[in-house]
């Protein structure tokens, strides 16, 4: 039996996942990359000389998934890629306590909000939820994808 | 339209989301002064590379931050400026703008190194109970005008002296110390500075 997501729901999933990951990687992207690069580095995951690329392209990574989100372009990606990063984030916070690293700041909405690492986990698990929720949306009535394919049909998002 | 096109100003769309989301978050960026007093700076004024250091007595990371700094100042002997700005985490370390403070005022006597060096040399004593016992005797082994030097620490141009050139490292993005910019070009932390500044520097001089 398939799951129903109302529609309003998932259009307040995606938009609210969407607006985090815009927030996060606009405030990274905008400042300098090597501020960023000394959270990353702080982590111990990438090697060192990945690390100021990956503080460069990983907020815009964030932006593009976000605003893909929030617009409905491509949904079910978007929302698949959107988890997919913040399982990354989760994995990486749990190898970080089990390192036994205390990290200066999570990096996770730049230098505005700092969490704990016990906050940051289910700040991405609740995040991950709401990416479920928007990728069992699609398609959806009101997004890009819906324009692209010229139309909406209630019958693919099983609304009968 | 067809799809493909549709597809294209979507993602024209997006990106553009993207570039101005940005360009918002950024807000206008302002310019910095990387300004100094002379007895805070070290190196000819004409030199081809200037080193901008943004830093707090009192943070580990600066102290960590001397060797790499005071290794590149050794190697590019004379061809090198090191400009040193205040940038006191008063959020994090309660003690350092009053350490900021007696440096400068150090520096107005023409000490600012040595009582630089041992505040940093001596970081794990002064930011604690002891701190105006301990600040005293580096001002007293720096033979500093003690008299002058305590009346210049509760002058208020000193104070603003110090929030002016936090005020710069604001305008210029600094988030954390140490950051120096060599000729313009950024590196935070130690880690940055060793491994990246020094080629950067022999970039900039063959220039």
């Amino acid at each position: 039996m398939k799951a129903r997501i109302p529609p309003s729901v998932g259009l307040a999933a995606r938009v609210l996942v969407g607006a985090v990951l815009v927030y996060a990687g606009a405030t990274k992207a905008a400042g300098p990359s090597e501020e960023f690069a000394i959270v990353i580095g702080s982590y111990d995951i990438l090697p060192r000389e990945m690390v100021l690329t990956a503080a460069t392209f990983l907020p815009w990574v964030e932006l593009l998934i976000g605003w893909s989100l929030i617009f409905g372009l491509r949904l079910r990606a978007a929302a698949a890629a959107a988890g997919a990063l913040l399982a990354f984030f989760l994995i990486a916070l749990v190898l970080v306590q089990l390192k036994g690293i205390q990290l200066p700041n999570c990096g996770c909405l730049g230098d505005a909000v700092h969490f704990t690492p016990l906050q940051a986990c289910l700040f991405d698990t609740c995040l991950s939820a709401l990416c479920w929720l928007s990728w069992k949306s699609a398609p959806a009535r009101l997004s890009l994808d819906s324009w692209v394919e010229g139309g909406y049909t209630e019958h693919a998002n099983g609304q009968e | 339209m067809d799809r493909l096109p549709r597809l294209a100003v979507c993602a024209l769309l997006v990106l553009a989301a993207c570039a101005g989301s940005v360009l918002l978050a950024r807000g206008s960026r302002k310019p910095f002064s990387s300004n100094a007093p002379r007895y805070r700076t070290l190196g000819p004024a004409d030199a081809k590379v200037t080193v901008v250091e943004f830093s707090d007595f009192e943070c580990p990371a600066c102290r960590v931050a001397e060797a790499p700094l005071r290794a590149l100042l050794k190697l590019y002997d004379g061809k090198i400026r090191l400009v040193f700005k205040h940038f006191p985490l008063e959020n994090m370390h309660r003690w350092a703008r009053g350490g900021a403070i007696a440096a400068e005022c150090a520096g107005r006597q023409g000490k600012f190194w040595e009582y630089h060096h041992a505040l940093y040399d001596h970081q794990e004593e002064w930011p604690s109970g002891k701190y105006e016992e301990r600040l005293a005797a580096y001002a007293k082994e720096a033979a500093l005008d003690e008299a002058a030097w305590q009346a210049c620490r509760k002058d208020p141009a000193v104070n603003e002296a110090v929030s002016a050139d936090h005020h710069d490292g604001t305008n210029a993005w600094v988030g954390s110390t140490p950051t120096f910019f060599i000729n313009g070009k950024r590196f935070v932390g130690a880690l940055q500075l060793s491994e990246r500044g020094t080629p950067f520097v022999d970039k900039e001089l063959k220039k």
